[in-house]
């Protein structure tokens, strides 16, 4: 068996960032595999965390900045692996690695997107605008390389990119590659995706103007969103100025997610100071079932609920319909605690769908999961963060932090009992 | 080391065209009279990188100045081992984000210049290296240390593992029963036996690992890989004191029950049959899982739980415990176990959050579990030797008295570090951890993405005492401080410096002799590097140092120096910034910390937003690293402003080194008698807060100083 | 002024909790509280909605808030509650239990819990076996040969069990006690309903919106996931009450024209007599069907529900055999289907007070009071 103190890391979101990073800084070589073009996951939709309101590309910029400066960290984006064999301290993980297009000769000139005669929806806004189909995700984007999209880019678009491109940069023939590795552990840190609202039928996402989703609301807030950080209601570009949230979308519910999100009571309680920050006339409604905002997390809902324009109502909304003749949106929830039902009226309902683990939608042969997608730990293959269990930001990291001890241990310990 | 240096202008990505980059090598011959200057379209490529090996291999260039774009973007091509690698963003900050070929022309070579001072000025970082153990000592043998214990001995690390109590286990003995840790849906039985014994077993035989029972440590001295602990433990009655050498921390003293003498409005102390939680776990134990209710005895049938009592609550604990919800539904188990029985859950939120759901969801399906949300107002003599638990706004009705034989409180979680400094290190700054009343007395951190961060290198704190969590959470919580403990111990090893510069191998190395023992650098130290001798003279502990050099912008003598970081590497930076004559060009130098300010300035840059073309930048590690002196030295040349970005301070705050940005600010506000000195107005300096993500409102903020500073007038110094 | 609030005492009844799930609420302990329920239920007033408080009061066994309360009859069980909600708790199964345990409350006998429990079902359906045995079998007529035939040689049932005395007294009697059961229960009921209570506007009216409400079906329309229960529910509705219009057609004839059955199928009560009894049979099919296939969503109902409709399936079902049998001269199966009938017809009315059958009227009461207090 060969000595292998090294561990994969599937999935470069912040869980998989901090396990990969707190290996390498303890003596261990790491690869990490991301099926994104960049790394940094979820967090890099995020505007804002909570309870401190700071920009998670704060911490993400250190911990590209520990990669870049690590020669035992080395990751691969637009990858993803089909298949693992093996066993603790001797594993083979075949990835397959979906061709860029751009080599790292770019410069980030934006010369190919400048002439790049193509658009894709932008997946990263939630679609909500349009990218050309040579792209840089996001400005920030580690790494800093575009993306042509090839999906999208058609017929000539690949040679206008390519001649713009005074760099050799642009490479259209790169074909998708198998690669296998050989580690000795495996930390699976594959995130979440946010519950399909289209499925939440009495909520009308699809169907009613101006119901969006919150992490569609965190683009919106976000400078580098749609609305280059203005909040505007989708069906006119009114600025929203009365807005709902709807607490378990989707959560805590036998006919959806099962499981509470964990995070969705503090995303809306945070979504709120996005738009009071935006117009001291604004107004926000959450709509309850409980505030789960445990531990030290508290306070930050006390901070919330003293403002005046916030209000909360005990009642979860399981009704919501167009307004006749607006582009406002009516929704309906007993407010428990009078005891009657109300209907609401609002420029924009934010729905605080929930997270719905990787593992459900899609399983890595050789990972165990649970019914709900949620993946086991199970000997040398360790999960971390929302791909164990819903938590936030702080908890993710600090799982991540604990699953690359385990790693570690794994690799090493196999590495020794020979 | 002798230098020789080679400067290498990139001229694509509009460099070439935008600036004269022939006038450019001249300056750089001549002027600057660096050897060896070569440009080439596009340095990040493989001919380029081999241009600069081949100088390296062939000309015996050891000092690489590159200028081209910035260290964010092209990181791995410029890794020239053994070399001093200086990197001059001309592209951002000349090219992209200045409009006129005058401006983008005179920003190159101003900041080639500079940087080529830079790279003169500094040196290859030599790593503290001194003798080093890598044994971690873990405070608290409850379930946190217990785990932290077995991660660290499973990973091959010796462990010293100090219990207050004479024995292991800490808060989980006292329990009846515990909640499952199953993975998915929770089934039947919903309660079942706590496993600590197994753990305690393995902990106890585990070679790896020594116990000191009946124990406390009564200092520690030293730093991180070096530290002398001296523990004193009472164990079979006899007082003994031994000294352990250890390299890392991991605090885990655990936490205690909130005061309930203090709930007396329910019930606690007036009645008997008022209870804590912990008090119905050791009832239950005590009698085999039946509730005897204290004042007679009888069998509790009608037990209410007021959830969040003293929690959540501005007169008590401001916070929520998290683990009391699911503990209540454990009990309200332990109540139902007697079929008559019922258990009233009442409560403002039921927290149950994540998968945890499940267990809420099993627990309540069970007849004699009765849960109504509400606020509790009271408890009350109901007359009849019951109780009345008093209720407002609750889902049963506005104002309700529910009649219970036995009322629970479910009080929340105290930490151990609320009064106790537990690790009694000999700091000069104090012997616990500082900045706790910001998180309520927990040894928190105050940064989301790095939980295990602490004012204390070396120590980091997991379970309870860090956050009140569950017993499955404190696991996790104690496997990543075990894992921050021995990352620490293997840095340290090293001499590199741990988060948030984890790269960095240099360290404050203070020139003694000047030093006049003002003790404002043993002050001002974020981490409490720096101690003081019998004599009061300043005493650096390298090892419990983060490198922001908060010390050297404290040092009025700037006799504190990091290799490549150091007064007058700066100072000379900005002395050789250019001051234009013309009164009506202004010259402003923006000093922004590398952390967030500079990576903003960056990102706008990289999107060619226009910067004003009065302003230079300089990054620097953290505004605590700003001294005064270089105002003074760039007023005095003639610099019209200074402007200072750095991170967010105050509550909340964003500064990577938790003090650097306040210090400044602080600082600041004195640096009026300064300029009071050079006849200056002191709006010519000022401070912005900055998070990476306001990059779009850079250009602003930097325009709106060079108007007020315009306003103000040029600097009479100008042309002296 | 402000509002004056008294405060109420409260002590669990974990009795109740039991009896509720033993009655068709085994979910009820799931509820969380989120009134999903009470979003998605079209039929209840917005005031004070149903049916999340009373899943409140369901899981701490609040029987006095329950039992007398009209909102658990102004419930439709369209079942939408259940179908949505987000915990499995099935408000409208609950509900259900609820209105089950209110007919057992307010029948003046034992024989409502009787009903409601499976183990005493044989009991009482030998109450009619034994009796209608008690007729035939001293003539002999367990030996099918032995039943005299009609004029025309065809098979004549009331030759086999007298019309009168042993049908028309029995139902008779039935009859009676059934309606002395119902006003019984009724009075205390409405006793309970107008405790503490003002009543507005005028009874008539009131008793004229439910009736109109009632003919016209109109509640079932504002049901969503059982959108066609509406369907089924009518015709049942309707047949029985073209099988009462039968009846009393049969008395008339009998009575006061001496016109003895069989009556051939062109007459009248024939004519709406079969009609009724097809309409019956494929009503009751419509609600099986629709329980099943919703099932998974509305739930699955309870043993009450359920003995009722297959008392009354089995009430169509042997009728409408009955007479094609005797049609078809199949004695074999003609009398023992004429003697099921009997008995499921004894069932029904006779057990009416205490079983499903007397929702018709308790529910018709408590939407009397509804309107009557303007809360419908």
């Amino acid at each position: 068996m060969p000595d292998i103190n090294r561990i994969l890391v599937i999935g470069g979101g912040f869980s998989g960032l901090t396990t990969a990073v707190d290996a390498a800084e303890t003596g261990t070589e790491v690869i990490i595999v991301e099926k994104n073009p960049y790394l940094g996951g979820r967090v890099a939709q995020l505007n804002k965390y909570f309870p401190k309101l700071c920009p998670p590309i704060c911490g993400l910029e250190i911990n590209f900045r520990r990669i870049k400066t690590n020669p035992l960290v080395k990751f691969y984006t637009m990858a993803e692996v089909e298949s693992i064999t093996g066993g603790p301290g001797n594993y083979n993980v075949t990835v397959k690695i979906n061709p860029r297009h751009v080599n790292d000769n770019c410069v980030l000139c934006d010369a190919c997107a400048q002439a790049c005669p193509a658009e894709r929806p932008n997946e990263f806004n939630f679609g909500m605008d349009k990218t050309k189909a040579a792209y840089l995700p996001f400005n920030q984007a580690f790494p800093q390389k575009y993306v042509i999209d090839s999906s999208h880019c058609k017929g000539d678009c690949g040679k206008v990119c390519k001649d713009a491109c005074k760099y050799s940069a642009v490479d259209l023939d790169m074909k998708p590659e198998t690669i296998t590795l050989n580690v000795g552990s495996i930390v699976v840190a594959t995130g979440w995706n946010p519950y399909d609202a289209n499925k939440l039928d009495t909520l009308a996402f699809s169907s009613v103007k101006n119901v969006i989703t919150n992490m569609m609301m965190e683009r919106l807030a976000s400078p580098t969103g749609p609305t280059a950080g203005k909040i505007l209601r989708p069906s006119d570009g009114k600025p929203a100025q009365n807005i709902a949230f709807v607490q378990c979308a989707g959560s805590r519910d036998e006919n959806h997610l099962h499981f509470c999100s964990y995070i969705c009571c503090l995303a809306s309680l945070k979504q709120t100071t996005y738009i009071r920050e935006q117009n001291p006339e604004s107004k926000a409604t959450i709509f309850y079932i409980d505030i789960r905002t445990p531990g030290k997390y508290e306070k930050f809902y006390w901070k919330v609920k003293e403002d005046q324009n916030v209000s909360f109502i005990k009642g979860k909304v399981a009704d919501i319909v167009q307004d006749e003749g607006s582009d406002d949106v009516v929704v309906t929830a007993e407010d428990m605690i009078t005891g009657d039902k109300v209907r609401m009226k609002f420029d924009m309902v934010v729905l605080a769908t929930g997270m719905e683990p990787a593992g459900a939608s899609k399983k890595i042969a050789g990972v165990n999961y649970n019914e709900d997608g949620f993946a086991l730990p199970n000997s040398g293959i360790y999960p971390a963060g929302c791909t164990k269990s819903p938590i936030d930001v702080a908890k993710s990291a600090q799982d991540a932090t604990g699953a690359a001890l385990k790693a570690i241990s794994t690799a090493k310990s196999a590495g020794q009992g020979r | 080391m002798d230098k020789k240096l080679g400067l290498y202008i990139c001229t694509g990505c509009s460099i070439g065209e935008s600036i004269n980059v022939e006038k450019l090598s001249n300056i750089a011959k001549n002027a600057l009279r660096i050897p060896v200057v070569k440009s080439h379209f596009a340095l990040c490529g493989n001919e380029g990188v081999e241009l600069i090996k081949n100088d390296i291999k062939n000309e015996g260039v050891n000092t690489v100045v590159i200028a081209a774009c910035s260290l964010r973007v092209k990181y791995e091509e410029f890794d020239f081992p053994g070399c001093i690698v200086e990197r001059v963003p001309v592209r951002e900050l000349a090219v992209w984000s200045q409009e006129t070929p005058e401006d983008k022309q005179l920003a190159a070579e101003d900041y080639v210049k500079i940087h080529v001072i830079k790279a003169q000025k500094g040196d290859i970082p030599e790593p503290y290296v001194i003798e080093t153990v890598k044994a971690i000592l873990v405070i608290g043998g409850g379930i946190a240390g217990m785990t932290a214990a077995l991660q660290s001995a499973n990973a091959g690390y010796q462990v010293f593992l100090v219990e207050k109590e004479p024995q292991l286990g800490g808060f989980v003995n006292k329990l009846y029963k515990a909640v499952p840790t199953a993975v998915g849906e929770y089934s039947e039985p919903l309660i079942v036996d706590p496993t600590i014994d197994k753990v305690i077993k393995e902990v106890e035989s585990n070679p790896n690992i020594k116990v000191y029972k009946s124990a406390k440590v009564e200092k520690t001295e030293g730093q991180p890989g070096a530290y002398d602990v001296t523990i004193s433990s009472n164990a079979a009655g006899s007082e003994n004191s031994e000294v352990i050498k250890i390299g890392t921390i991991v605090l885990a003293a655990g936490w205690r029950p909130y005061d309930a003498t203090k709930l007396e409005h329910l019930g606690y102390g007036v009645s008997k049959d008022v209870v804590t939680n912990i008090e119905l776990e050791e009832i239950a134990k005590k009698n085999n899982g039946k509730i005897l209710r204290p004042s007679d005895g009888k069998e509790a049938k009608k037990v209410a739980f007021i959830q969040c009592a003293g929690q959540r609550d501005p007169n008590h604990l401001p916070y929520c415990s998290a683990m009391c919800c699911t503990g209540s539904l454990k009990q309200a188990k332990y109540v139902t176990q007697n079929k008559d029985a019922t258990a009233m859950i009442l409560y403002k939120d039921i927290r149950t959050p994540g998968r945890l759901e499940y267990y809420y969801k099993a627990a309540q399906n069970d007849p004699g579990v009765m849960m109504t949300k509400g606020e509790v107002t009271g408890v009350a003599d109901a007359g009849n030797g019951n109780l009345h638990v008093e209720m407002e706004n609750s889902l049963l009705g506005k104002k309700v008295k529910i009649e219970a034989d036995l009322v629970v409180l479910a009080t929340g979680v105290v930490p151990a570090t609320i009064d106790d400094p537990i690790l009694n290190l000999q700091y000069r700054q104090g012997p616990g951890l500082p900045d706790l009343e910001l998180y309520d007395g927990f040894a928190d951190s105050n940064f989301i993405c790095f939980q295990y961060e602490t004012r204390r290198t070396g120590i980091y704190a997991a379970g309870c005492v860090r956050q009140p969590m569950s017993m499955a959470e404190a696991q996790e919580d104690a496997t990543g401080a075990a894992l921050k403990a021995i990352q620490a111990a293997e840095h340290i090893a090293k001499g590199i410096a741990v988060h948030p510069r984890s790269w960095d191998e240099t360290y404050p190395d203070p020139f003694m002799q000047r030093c006049t023992s003002c003790k404002r650098c043993t002050e001002e130290c974020p981490f409490g590097a720096i101690d003081e001798d019998e004599k009061g003279t300043p005493y650096f502990k390298p090892n419990r140092c983060r490198r922001c050099a908060t010390c050297m912008g404290a040092c009025p003598e700037r006799i504190i120096s990091f290799k490549d970081y150091h007064v007058d590497l700066i100072g000379s930076m900005i002395k050789n910034v250019s001051v234009p004559d013309d009164e009506d060009k202004p010259r402003i130098i923006v000093l922004a910390c590398e952390n967030d300010a500079y990576p903003a300035i960056d990102t706008v840059a990289l999107q060619h937003g226009k910067i004003d073309p009065a302003v230079r930048i300089i990054q620097i590690r953290c505004l605590g690293s700003v001294n005064l002196v270089w105002l003074a030295d760039a007023f005095s040349r003639g610099v019209d402003g200074m402007l200072l970005m750095g991170c967010k301070h105050g509550e909340n705050y964003q500064c990577h080194f938790a003090k650097g940005s306040e210090l400044a600010s602080y600082r600041l506000g004195k640096v009026q008698e300064t300029l009071g000195r050079l006849q200056l107005e002191a709006e010519r300096v000022a401070m912005i807060q900055l998070a990476m993500d306001e990059y779009d409102k850079v250009p602003k903020m930097i325009s709106d100083f060079v108007d007020r500073v315009k306003e103000i007038g040029p600097n009479p110094f100008k042309g002296f | 002024m402000p509002e004056q609030v008294t405060t109420q005492t409260i002590s669990p009844d974990l009795k109740f909790v039991k009896d509720i799930i033993a009655s068709g609420g085994e979910s009820l302990k799931k509820c969380y509280q989120c009134s999903t329920c009470t979003v998605v239920c079209n039929v209840t007033p917005d005031n004070n909605p149903f049916p999340r408080k009373e899943m409140m009061y369901a899981q701490w066994g609040m029987k006095d808030k329950l039992i007398s309360n009209p909102d658990i009859w102004l419930c439709h069980q369209c079942s939408d509650c259940t179908a949505y909600c987000p915990r499995g708790a099935k408000p409208g199964e609950v509900i259900g239990a609820l209105r089950n345990l209110a007919i057992q409350h307010y029948s003046p006998t034992p024989l409502a819990k009787m009903v409601g429990d499976p183990k005493y079902l044989l009991m009482l359906f030998a109450v009619p076996v034994l009796l209608f045995l008690a007729y035939i079998v001293p003539k002999g007529f367990l030996d099918i040969s032995a039943i005299p035939r009609g004029e025309d040689g065809g098979i004549v049932y009331s030759k086999f069990i007298p019309i009168f005395p042993a049908i028309d007294v029995t139902f008779g009697a039935v009859a009676f006690f059934a309606a002395v059961c119902f006003v019984l229960g009724i009075k205390r009921y409405w006793t309970d309903l107008s405790a503490g209570v003002k009543v507005q506007g005028n009874l008539m009216d009131s008793i004229k919106a439910t009736i109109i409400d009632i003919i016209t079906h109109k509640k079932f329309e504002k049901c969503n996931v059982t959108k066609d229960r509406k369907t089924a529910h009518l015709l049942v509705f309707y047949s029985f009450v073209g099988l009462t219009i039968t009846t009393t057609l049969a008395v008339v004839y009998l009575y006061g024209f001496g016109y003895e059955s069989p009556y051939p199928l062109y007459n009248p009560l024939k004519i709406i007599g079969n009609i009724s009894a097809l309409a019956l049979l494929y009503g009751i099919t419509l609600v099986v069907g629709n329980r099943l296939k919703n099932a998974e969503k509305a739930g699955k109902g309870s043993y009450f529900d359920w003995l009722f409709i297959t008392v009354i399936a089995a009430v169509a079902v042997t009728g409408m055999g009955a007479q094609l049998f005797r049609l078809a001269d199949i004695a074999i199966l003609a009398y023992p289907t004429y003697f099921a009938h009997l008995v499921f017809v004894f069932f029904l009315f006779a057990y009416a007070p205490f079983s499903k059958m007397a929702h018709m009227v308790y529910r018709t009461t408590a939407m009397v009071f509804a309107k009557h207090t303007k809360r419908d």
